[in-house]
């Protein structure tokens, strides 16, 4: 029996409430958490902090942001300004850096450094973690390659040697989409040194060659990627996003105590914080942006499942699964995804997002034009017209009518008072056209990037061993029980609507209200 | 033993017979054709419905939207409860349920609107029990099918055996209908009546001496 469960069974036994096995199996441990500045990460850290009060410790490896914002200043910000701690923040309206204090302690590191940069004190502060869980990375489908490999290779790397130094149990968040190009059903397996394509490889020597790749390249970013892209595919990786995430399993799966976890396409909060919680701009939020615009004919696959997981439910298979780890049960691979027993196709993903559309442009807009768009339903495109982007004859109706209204322009001066009139309203019609040319432009980049997950590949992420875990009264798998059209329309919808939309709008999403004080840690709590 | 109020939706409460509900969702099919295919299957089923046989007209009216999404018919389910419905609810028919209640009755209230859309009435009304029609779907799609019994034809052992399930006096119950079609329903409670009836209910009601409210 271990040691937290021999503390369960005594609060039991006092006639105190009982407490759940993942409460029991958190109490009194020291955690290591990465990557809390993203979106995933705070979700994390604030379930753990609400369903486990008691936890010993958890300790944040955040990265300073130049010099005069250390790592204690920005989870400060966060707790200030990010909507993951209002319910913290309401529960603790005066005593929440005393309540925080005892159980955060935030440390200056960088995983992209050997030994995360860190230093005696912070060691000291780390001495006797449990679990080390590893959720920071780059989630961009094609950033700078080179950028990619220092954060979701090396920085997987040097913070499973940390674990190691630590002797602590490590819990790696990768993504169900390094099982790469090809439709099938992927199981919940690594065989290191072998690709997607089956190709056998070497983790270090690809990390070496790639790294070559990007430096042939120089200093072209394009040239870069194409480098990275390439071969990429040659190992049967979709994008630079999945390959440098499949070299880090690769790379780390060999150690001892290493449990990958691996969701699926990330969305917004089903419950926790609060229904349609998202930070950032997530998978779906660019696909629902394009049923704002006039583009109808979304290029998927209607049959292949859109694997998609609300944040809180990552969040909570972590910890069912980091339970696991530390009763010494982990190891191996989890996916964290829904295909596999509640599946929701791209066909019907595509009706209710247009359908959430309608209801929320009823209760928000005016007007002819959103009026039509809601008579318009968005279709799934499965053909493969014009690339397979589905884009129709639209972008040569919009070059004819830049070209005509350009050739208007020229002459008009001709035209004497009609010339004068058509000025201005040819001027508004010019704008209009270069602005649908750039929706048209800002599409088919989009598009392109997420084709191989949309349309060619078809995947089935098993979930077996996630859905076999002993689960408590708070904290389950309830994936299963998801009803896709209340969570699509209700939820996630409404949830991009205010918080993903805007950002691809160039618009800032709502943000909390500025309080009266900043909050501060007490002191001493970082290293 | 409790007594209830039953209350026929269409013509009381609601102005537009149901099929209008399903000429709506066939009219936001998804694709422009689907629209157009359904919504003549809908008009298909006006001839059933002008020459009396509700049943028939009801069946094929709602078979028109065969293989449409059951969350199409959620979403749009609400949106025309919204829309449609709930700004056109009759005053006259509002006050009754509110008489009804205050009376001491239960409210029932039996609508021809499928589910989705008579659900939001219920909650409306904040009703004991409603009776509404259901279409069948398997695999998230409607088969066209109406799972009976149609509500349409409510009444006699169904009548009964909801009173017997709930506990309500039928001999004590009051009930509103307002088409020929609702005789079925008002014949087998003891205090019927008839709110602006069609010129069949309206015979009857003058034959059988129940009292007749107009709007």
């Amino acid at each position: 029996m271990t040691e937290s469960a021999q503390r369960g069974g005594t609060a039991a036994s006092n006639g105190v409430e009982p407490e759940g096995l993942v409460a029991g199996a958190f109490r009194g441990r020291k955690i290591v958490l990465t990557g809390f500045t993203g979106f995933l990460g705070k979700v994390f850290l604030a379930l753990l902090l609400e369903e486990v009060p008691g936890v010993g410790q958890v300790v944040l490896l955040i990265r300073r942001k130049g010099r005069k914002e250390p790592s204690v200043r920005r989870f400060e910000r966060a707790v200030d300004s990010s909507p993951v701690f209002r319910q913290l923040r309401r529960q603790h309206p005066t005593d929440l850096p005393a309540w925080l204090g005892r159980r955060v302690r935030v440390v200056d590191a960088d995983v992209e450094k050997p030994g995360c940069e860190l230093n005696q004190d912070a060691m000291a502060v780390l001495a006797g973690a449990d679990l080390v869980v590893h959720c920071a990375g780059l989630v961009d489908f094609e950033p700078d390659p080179l950028r990619a490999i220092s954060v979701n290779v090396g920085g997987a790397q040097h913070v499973a040697a940390l674990a190691t130094r630590l002797g602590a149990r490590l819990l790696h968040v990768s993504t169900a989409y390094v099982a790469g190009i090809g439709s099938r059903t992927v199981p919940e397996s690594i065989e290191v040194g072998l690709s997607p394509s089956g190709v056998r490889f070497t983790p270090a020597a690809e990390l070496r060659a790639l790294q070559l790749a990007c430096r042939t390249a120089g200093d072209d970013l394009a040239a870069r990627i194409t480098a990275a892209n390439a071969r990429a595919g040659a190992l049967g990786w979709a994008n630079i996003y999945t390959y440098t995430k499949g070299l880090a399993e690769h790379a780390i799966a060999t150690r001892e105590q290493v449990t990958i976890v691996r969701p699926t396409i990330v969305e917004c909060a089903r419950t926790f914080p609060f229904p349609g919680w998202n930070e950032g701009i997530n998978t779906a939020g660019p696909l629902a942006w394009l049923i704002t615009t006039a583009f109808r004919r979304l290029p998927t696959a209607p049959d292949h499942a859109f694997d998609v997981i609300p944040v809180d439910d990552v969040a909570r298979g972590m910890l069912l699964i980091g339970a696991e780890i530390l009763a010494g049960r982990g190891g191996g691979v989890f996916q964290l995804g829904s295909s596999d027993h509640n599946p929701m196709s791209f066909g019907r993903c595509v009706e209710l997002t247009g359908l959430a559309h309608r209801k929320w442009s009823r209760r928000h807009e005016r007007g002819w034009r959103p009026w039509l768009l809601r008579q318009l339903d968005p279709v799934a495109a499965p053909e493969e017209a014009d690339g397979g982007l589905g884009l129709g004859a639209g972008p040569e109706w919009l070059e004819a009518a830049g070209e005509a209204l350009a050739w208007a322009d020229r002459h008009r001066e001709r035209w004497g008072a009609l010339g004068e009139w058509l000025g201005p309203r040819l001027d508004g019609a010019s704008r209009r056209v270069a602005g649908w040319e750039d929706d048209v432009e800002r599409v088919t980049r989009m598009l392109k990037l997420y084709r191989p997950f949309i349309f060619d590949n078809g995947y089935v992420f098993r979930t077996d061993r996630v859905r076999a875990l002993p689960s408590d009264a708070s904290v389950r798998w309830e994936v299963g029980q998801l009803d896709w059209c209340h969570y699509w329309v209700d939820v996630e919808y409404p949830g991009l609507r205010k918080w993903c939309i805007p950002l691809l709008e160039h618009r800032r999403p709502p943000t909390e209200p500025v309080p009266a004080s900043p909050f501060r840690l007490p002191e001493g709590v970082s290293a | 033993m409790s007594t209830a109020a039953f209350v026929r939706a269409e013509g009381v409460l609601v102005d537009r017979p149901a099929v209008a509900c399903a000429g709506w969702l066939a009219a936001n099919a998804l694709a422009p054709a689907e629209r157009a295919l359904r919504l003549g299957g809908v008009a298909l089923s006006v001839p059933l419905w002008l020459s009396g046989d509700a049943a028939a007209g009801t069946r094929l009216a709602w078979s028109a939207l065969r293989g449409t999404t059951v969350d199409r018919l959620e979403v749009l389910g609400l949106e025309y409860w919204e829309a449609r419905v709930l700004p056109r609810l009759s005053r006259l028919g509002l006050d009754l349920c509110e008489r009804a209640r205050a009376a001491g009755h239960r409210l029932v209230v039996v609508t021809d609107l499928p589910e989705p859309v008579g659900r939001h009435l219920g909650q409306h009304l904040r009703v004991d029990a409603l009776v509404c029609n259901h279409l069948e779907a398997r695999s998230n799609r409607l088969t066209g099918r109406l799972l009976d019994p149609l509500a349409s034809a409510f009444g006699g052992a169904a009548l009964r055996g909801l009173a017997e399930r709930n506990g309500y006096d039928l001999g004590s119950s009051a009930a509103y209908g307002s088409a020929a079609g609702d005789a079925v329903l008002l014949s087998g409670i003891g205090r019927p009546c008839v709110v602006a009836p069609d010129r069949g209910l309206r015979r009857l009601a003058r034959d059988l001496d129940w009292p007749v409210v107009e709007a």
